[in-house]
């Protein structure tokens, strides 16, 4: 096999290749598994925070707090008429009594059907565009003339801190891909500067008969490229693996906030380039070795 | 005319020990055929090293083929190792490479192709007497044989000076005059030889050969031990 900047087939003889016998394949495998893990959970995430902000941001619920069961369905008619004439509202739906007392079920229990027990008067919107704290103020006080007790909580505002949380967690993952692959980058340092160590003697008789640097550092190229390449097919492997099973669970969860968390489309490629970048970072990484490594010999 | 290397008061230490080479200063000229003796531990093999641009010397100033090699950037000198040719005393193949492919490392290196290698190196093999060997790793080959790959391996890419350290050393004697023989009939075709022995029935076998005696580190006038007297030596100081 022959790649890219790397030696012939009979300079490779020199450095004996015995590969898949040390650990750098195996821990470039661990290193490009958990990169895959950590790029791909961001990816969820961001994907999952995206198709929240693009629906649950531009909702809000109006809530009638009103005890006279009467005056409380009045008033939501009332207030529901009145936001439907606003602009900037594309949809308004009044929730139906029992659909509200359902929502309370998981807390109340059966109790919760029991009309004794006042339960909001519910209105769902819709924004065209997700509304700002003004203009839900201005709202408000628009729908308090009909129903003073009238409460207006955009999605947003509960949802922000789930966002920032899924931002957070964004950057965690890539601080965490970026130190596996200083990790990576370190630990092919540590096993060029071994290799070169254990094959001093010949590395000494090229130099003895005008071989050059980049002679030498071709070969460890190479070792390390194969090493990295076995590496990352099976991190990937074994990452893809979990990610499609881990789909299949998330997937099969009640529509909630992490019902989205999946890896998008375009998010493929960009885990598939992991490997890659890796296998030219090591390259690199092993070329840089080499030659600062050989410039303090003569 | 000008000189293959050039030494002036060259001086040689490794690390803070005394000087193992000490005012060193002499001219080797193309297609002449230099002999270096001296009792064990005289610096004969630490003057070669200098020779075979091992090491840089801790002073004076070195010039090879015309150029100084003491501030040359080290980017420069392999292309100044591919004319040296080395014989060295502990022979140095490499273990996990066959005769064939010790002896066609430096044609490798250079860039030959394999088609135009084969042919060279096949004669060489046969040249020593190897021929059968070609594919034996040096752990399989006695000493006498490494030490017939390791000559060819110098002496394959037609150096314009090659540098032996104890050549003969683990060879008999017949073996000891072909070698010798074969550096005589490079020497012809131009190339400078310095072989570094303590044998000193070979320095009797080179007519014209001019020896160089290394004493404590100093290079000492020619003894007049030769068969035939050495052609003066530019020696300064």
């Amino acid at each position: 096999m022959r790649l890219p900047f790397t030696a012939n087939p009979h300079e490779r003889q020199l450095i004996p290749d015995g590969r898949f016998t040390g650990p750098m394949p195996w821990v470039m495998a661990i290193m490009l598994f958990l990169s895959l893990l950590a790029a791909a959970a961001a990816l969820a995430l961001v994907h999952a925070a995206s198709q929240g902000s693009e629906s649950l941001s531009r909702q809000a619920t109006v809530q009638i707090l009103e005890n006279d069961p009467g005056a409380r369905l009045s008033q939501q008619q009332q207030v529901a008429a009145r936001l439907r004439r606003q602009p900037g509202i594309s949809d308004v739906n009044i929730v139906p009594e029992s659909e509200a007392r359902a929502l309370l079920e998981p807390w109340l229990g059966d109790v919760a059907e029991d009309s004794d027990i006042p339960v909001p008067a519910l209105i769902d919107l819709e924004f065209s565009a997700t509304p700002e704290p003004t203009r839900l103020n201005a709202l408000r006080k628009d729908a308090a003339r009909i129903a003073p007790s009238v409460r207006i909580d955009s999605n947003a505002q509960w949802l922000k801190p789930w966002f920032d949380l899924v931002y957070s967690m964004l950057w965690v993952a890539l601080a965490i891909v970026l130190l596996l692959l200083f990790a990576t980058a370190a630990t092919v340092a540590l096993a060029v500067r071994g290799a070169l160590n254990t094959h001093k003697g010949t590395i000494e008789i090229m130099h003895m008969m005008g071989g050059t640097d980049l002679q030498v550092a071709r070969l460890f190229q190479r070792r390390v490229a194969l090493d990295a390449l076995f590496g990352g097919a099976l991190g990937l492997a074994l990452a893809v693996a979990v990610i499609l099973l881990l789909g299949e669970r998330i997937a099969a969860l009640e529509p909630g906030l992490l019902s989205g968390a999946s890896v998008p489309l375009y998010g493929w490629p960009l885990l598939l380039l992991i490997p890659v970048a890796v296998t030219a970072l090591s390259m690199a990484m092993a070329r840089w070795t080499v030659l600062s490594t050989l410039k303090k010999m003569l | 005319m000008q000189s293959v290397a050039e030494f002036d008061n060259v001086g040689l230490r490794y690390g803070t020990g005394a000087e193992t080479l000490t005012d060193v200063s002499f001219k080797l000229f193309p297609g002449s055929f230099y002999f270096l003796t001296g009792a064990s531990g005289a610096g004969k093999t630490s003057l070669l090293k200098l020779l075979y641009l091992a090491h840089r010397p801790s002073r004076g100033a070195i010039r090879m083929f015309g150029e100084d090699l003491v501030n040359m950037p080290r980017s420069r000198l392999p292309g100044f190792r591919r004319r040296i040719g080395v014989v060295f005393q502990d022979f140095r193949l490499v273990s996990h490479l066959s005769a064939f492919d010790n002896i066609a490392l430096p044609l490798r290196i250079a860039g030959i192709s394999e088609r135009d290698l084969a042919g060279p190196v096949n004669e060489m093999l046969d040249w020593i007497g190897l021929t059968e060997r070609a594919s034996a790793r040096p752990a399989t080959l006695s000493g006498g044989e490494q030490q017939r790959v390791a000559i060819a391996r110098a002496v394959i890419g037609r150096p314009e000076m090659l540098v032996a350290d104890e050549p003969t050393g683990n060879v008999d004697p017949d073996m000891a005059l072909r070698l010798l023989k074969l550096f005589a009939a490079l020497n012809r075709l131009g190339t400078t030889v310095v072989v570094a022995t303590h044998d000193i029935h070979l320095l009797q076998e080179i007519e014209g050969a001019q020896m160089m005696r290394l004493d404590k580190g100093k290079l000492s006038d020619p003894t007049g031990a030769l068969k035939h007297p050495p052609r003066p030596l530019v020696l300064r100081n």
